[in-house]
């Protein structure tokens, strides 16, 4: 009896102690991010931006755009968004959810400091990040590194080259759509014939890139960049025609904390929030902050020259036929 | 007398039972069906035809079946031959090995499968490398990412069904009757084929139906090895309809006619295992304990011995290896040596990332909340069932019996229609969704636990004290909670322990601060952060086996005591 006793009384403690205060006391702000940027990157910005707005709790739940799109369209349904901001890199949806008129629009003073990627720019949401997507390869299987788009169809990325899942990853569905816009879908088909495959989230083809399972992915910059610091031997590589794909950063209408989610656009978008993002390996939106040189990524303004054309409310509209016609490309 | 009272009582009771059983169980389960056959008020069964026609589900149906069955075989096969060795034969140190076998127990099997991945993935596993960088072998030896792969590695971690079943039945065997066969002239491979395979048949045939119906329902395995080539099964599938199509009511419908199919499926083999239970021709164990003859293994004992010691170390030593290890890599796919090892990825896992913390947190508390409530609600349930005299609980029994034949993602499915705020509660994205879910799936565990302590207790001890004045709530305070109350421990422990490295269920229902255990190693995978996933699956699996070894010694120590 002694030891039963003991478990309810530790089970009542647990209780009390744990799951009890998390829902009662909430005398600091909360802010809470659903984004599909890496835990790489989001851990330095909340360490800072936890220093400027001690006040402020910054929590978030990491995932590919398509899970995060897919637990929103849920918490709809069931009356509540939890998330106060939204950061992913699927465009699209943005100007979905603002059409709906789920977004707050909000044009922070930093915006007159940030080179814009959007149209119809209205506050609505707000780039922090231009992500970009280049070849990257394992160099203990490719010693040549790719120079063109074309060059993966070279008989050395037979069988191993990788694509993540559009219905899973923003960058990856943004990707595909300019591949097929600016090559023609016989792009993807000529790739299949080599062999490529598709695979899950974006952070797993690089994954795999490092591992060897595939030689060589499409991958986002500050993913790879990441691996590559920790030693992976991995190399990344832009071809001529630049996929450049902006993150947008927006706030939910319903959202309770919104001066907390003003403050943190506010610091996303200020020099010392766009360093940190530079600081991972990809590209700010503020001309005026510095690359490090260690990772040898083009310059703002030449990414945005030799980007691909992007439309993006086209993209929105394509999008279920995009991701069908290359998933049955990919499963042939 | 105190016939008021006692009514009161046992009413009281009984509406409880209903009451959680109810809510719990039949009203998620229900409303599966509900939408399953149900569209826009009118049933319609062509709709429910169309789903499964669709390749996607009728291929994840197909797999769902090939693969129990072939886990089914294999598990089948490797348990019966184990527990013939350590139970019939002299094989050398045959209770250390009894208890390795049962090892596999402990492991998470999607923790498992995360390590053969590791090791047999075609290109870059450990072992595959292994063979074609040094031994210069043009492709993979074995290609994990495989119907036969996905087969391998359930088949090294449910196996055990059979061997406890087997072994027990091998056990218990009256050994006079094999040897009035060999004293008659029969020779051994005849005294097998007529005696002893025809007494253990009814273990055999349990131990692979609980297999086939776990893994059936089983999601890790299929969806750290499957997705790679595109295999899924229903779980894996109903996965994949809840988390990619922006959770449209149409995926969710296609989901609970998976989840339908599912459970059709699961009833029929609990059927099946009741009828092979009941059939008496093959009720001739003896309870008695015998000590059974011994088969020689002479020559062969050696080699069998190296054999089973080959056998775990390839099965439980190289995975658990292989995640610790990974684990503590920079970067997944650099070669183990000790420049490219380092304890960040624990330290930051275990001290820096609140996920982690937060997952750790939610399974503890959700665990022992959850073993909690269902001990309780078990004793109360089965209470009545076993020993009050009341209508309907025939009806009760079978609503507590009701989750044991249905797959976790099907309870998952089921949670979510119920409690995410159509009928006026919103549980969604909370831990207490999990919590109801995990309620409603270790239920049974309870019952049967509490139910068997019950039948034990014999009706006049409770006859006795009423009769003494006792009032219903002192009788039941007084003597029949001590009786059961290694029952009860029992089922605390049976809920506790799977519960902590519950998979299936939470990852249909977590929510960005709910991740369990399970979930968190399965999101790092699935995000590309095979280090960290390692890491974690490494603590993970200390604590889990901590856990285990405590709560035996302690349980050990108690009933000496």
């Amino acid at each position: 009896m002694r030891l039963l006793r003991k478990i309810v009384s530790v089970c009542a403690l647990a209780v009390v102690s744990g799951v009890l205060p998390s829902g009662v006391c909430a005398q600091e702000q909360k802010l809470f991010v659903y984004t599909s940027m890496k835990e790489s990157m989001l851990n330095d910005i909340r360490i800072s931006f936890s220093k400027k707005h001690p006040g402020i709790k910054l929590d978030y739940q990491s995932a590919g755009a398509g899970k995060l799109m897919a637990k929103i369209a849920a918490e709809r349904e069931s009356g509540k968004i939890l998330a106060d901001v939204l950061w992913t890199s699927e465009v699209p949806d943005f100007y979905h959810l603002k059409e709906q008129g789920l977004l707050l629009p909000y044009i922070s003073a930093e915006v007159a400091a940030i080179r814009n990627p959007l149209p119809d720019y209205d506050g609505s949401f707000t780039a922090v990040r231009l992500g970009t997507l280049g070849i990257a390869y394992n160099t203990r299987f490719i010693k040549e590194a790719p120079r063109t788009w074309d060059d993966l169809k070279k008989p050395a990325f037979k069988g191993a080259f990788g694509i993540a899942n559009p219905a899973l990853s923003g960058t990856a569905y943004m990707s595909v759509a300019a591949l097929s816009k600016t090559f023609g879908w016989g792009f993807f088909e000529n790739l299949r014939a080599n062999g490529a495959k598709m695979g899950k989230g974006s952070g797993q083809v690089i994954d795999d890139t490092a591992s060897g399972d595939l030689v060589a992915s499409l991958a986002v910059d500050y993913i790879t960049l990441d691996k590559i610091k920790k030693g992976a031997t991995l190399a990344l590589v832009y071809p001529p025609e630049m996929l450049v794909i902006p993150s947008p950063i927006a706030i939910f209408k319903n959202s309770p904390n919104v001066e907390a989610a003003k403050k943190f656009i506010d610091f996303m978008l200020s020099k010392e929030g766009q360093t940190i993002v530079a600081a991972q390996g990809t590209l700010p939106v503020r001309p005026d902050v510095k690359l490090l040189e260690i990772y040898n990524l083009p310059s703002v303004e030449d990414a945005v020259k030799r980007a691909m054309q992007i439309d993006y409310k086209q993209f929105m509209k394509e999008k279920e036929g995009n991701v069908k016609k290359f998933t049955e490309i990919m499963q042939k | 007398m105190g016939n008021t009272s006692r009514f009161g009582t046992a009413q009281f009771l009984f509406a409880l039972s209903v009451g959680i059983l109810v809510a719990v169980v039949a009203v998620p389960m229900l409303l599966i069906f509900f939408n399953a056959f149900w569209v826009n008020g009118h049933f319609n069964i062509a709709d429910v035809i169309r789903v499964l026609r669709q390749g996607e589900t009728y291929k994840a149906l197909l797999n769902s079946l090939f693969l129990s069955s072939g886990v089914t075989v294999t598990g089948t096969l490797v348990g019966t031959f184990f527990a013939w060795l350590v139970t019939r034969t002299d094989l050398p140190f045959k209770r250390t090995m009894k208890l390795l076998f049962l090892v596999p127990f402990m492991l998470p099997a999607f923790i498992g499968a995360l390590a053969w991945k590791m090791l047999l993935s075609p290109r870059a596993g450990y072992i595959n490398r292994l063979f074609m960088d040094i031994f210069g072998f043009d492709g993979p030896i074995f290609d994990i990412y495989s119907y036969a792969g996905i087969i391998l590695v359930e088949t090294m971690y449910l196996f055990p069904f059979v061997f406890i079943q087997v072994s027990g039945a091998l056990e218990r065997m009256d050994p006079t009757l094999e040897e009035s066969a060999r004293i008659s002239g029969a020779d051994l491979f005849t005294i097998t084929r007529k005696i002893t395979i025809p007494l253990v048949l009814p273990s055999i045939l349990s131990g692979a139906l609980l297999i086939m119906l776990y893994s059936m329902a089983h999601f890790g395995t299929v969806a750290v090895l499957g997705a790679e080539t595109g295999i899924y099964n229903i779980p894996t599938l109903i996965y994949e309809k809840i988390h990619q199509s922006a959770g449209s009511f149409d995926s969710i419908r296609t989901a609970t006619v998976l989840a339908t199919v599912l459970v059709i499926a699961a009833a029929f083999i609990l059927w099946l295992q009741n009828r092979v239970l009941s059939q008496g021709r093959y009720q001739i164990i003896a309870g008695k304990s015998f000590r059974p003859s011994e088969l020689k293994l002479r020559g062969w004992r050696v080699p069998m011995f190296v054999f089973c010691m080959f056998y775990i170390a390839l099965t439980i030593v190289l995975p658990t290896a292989t995640i610790f290890m990974v684990g503590g890599l920079k970067t997944y796919g650099l070669p183990f040596v000790s420049e490219n090892m380092t304890w960040n990825n624990y330290k930051y896992i275990l001290f820096e990332w609140d996920l982690t913390r937060d997952a750790i947190w939610n399974s503890v508390s959700l665990g022992l909340i959850a073993a909690l409530v269902t001990m309780f609600a078990g004793v109360i349930i089965s209470y009545v069932i076993v020993k009050m005299k009341v209508r309907g609980k025939g009806f009760l029994e079978f609503l507590g019996m009701l989750p044991f034949s249905v797959p976790g993602s099907v309870i998952a499915l089921g949670v979510i229609l119920a409690w995410s705020g159509k009928f006026g509660i919103n549980l969604y994205n909370t831990v207490w969704i999990i919590l109801v879910a995990y309620v409603a799936r270790y239920m049974a565990f309870s019952l049967k636990a509490n139910s068997a302590a019950l039948e034990q207790v014999h009706d006049s001890l409770v006859e006795a004290a009423r009769a003494s004045g006792a009032t219903m709530w002192q009788a039941l305070k007084d003597i029949v909670i001590p009786l059961v109350r290694p029952g009860m421990m029992a089922a605390f422990f049976l809920i506790f322990l799977p519960a902590l490295r519950e998979l299936t269920v939470s990852v249909l229902l977590y929510g960005p601060t709910t991740r369990t255990i399970g979930v968190a190693i399965y999101t790092l995978n699935e995000d590309g952060e095979t280090v960290y996933s390692a890491a974690l699956a490494g603590i993970a699996l200390v604590i889990i086996v901590t856990g285990e070894i405590l709560i035996k010694r302690l349980v050990a120590g108690k009933n000496n005591g």
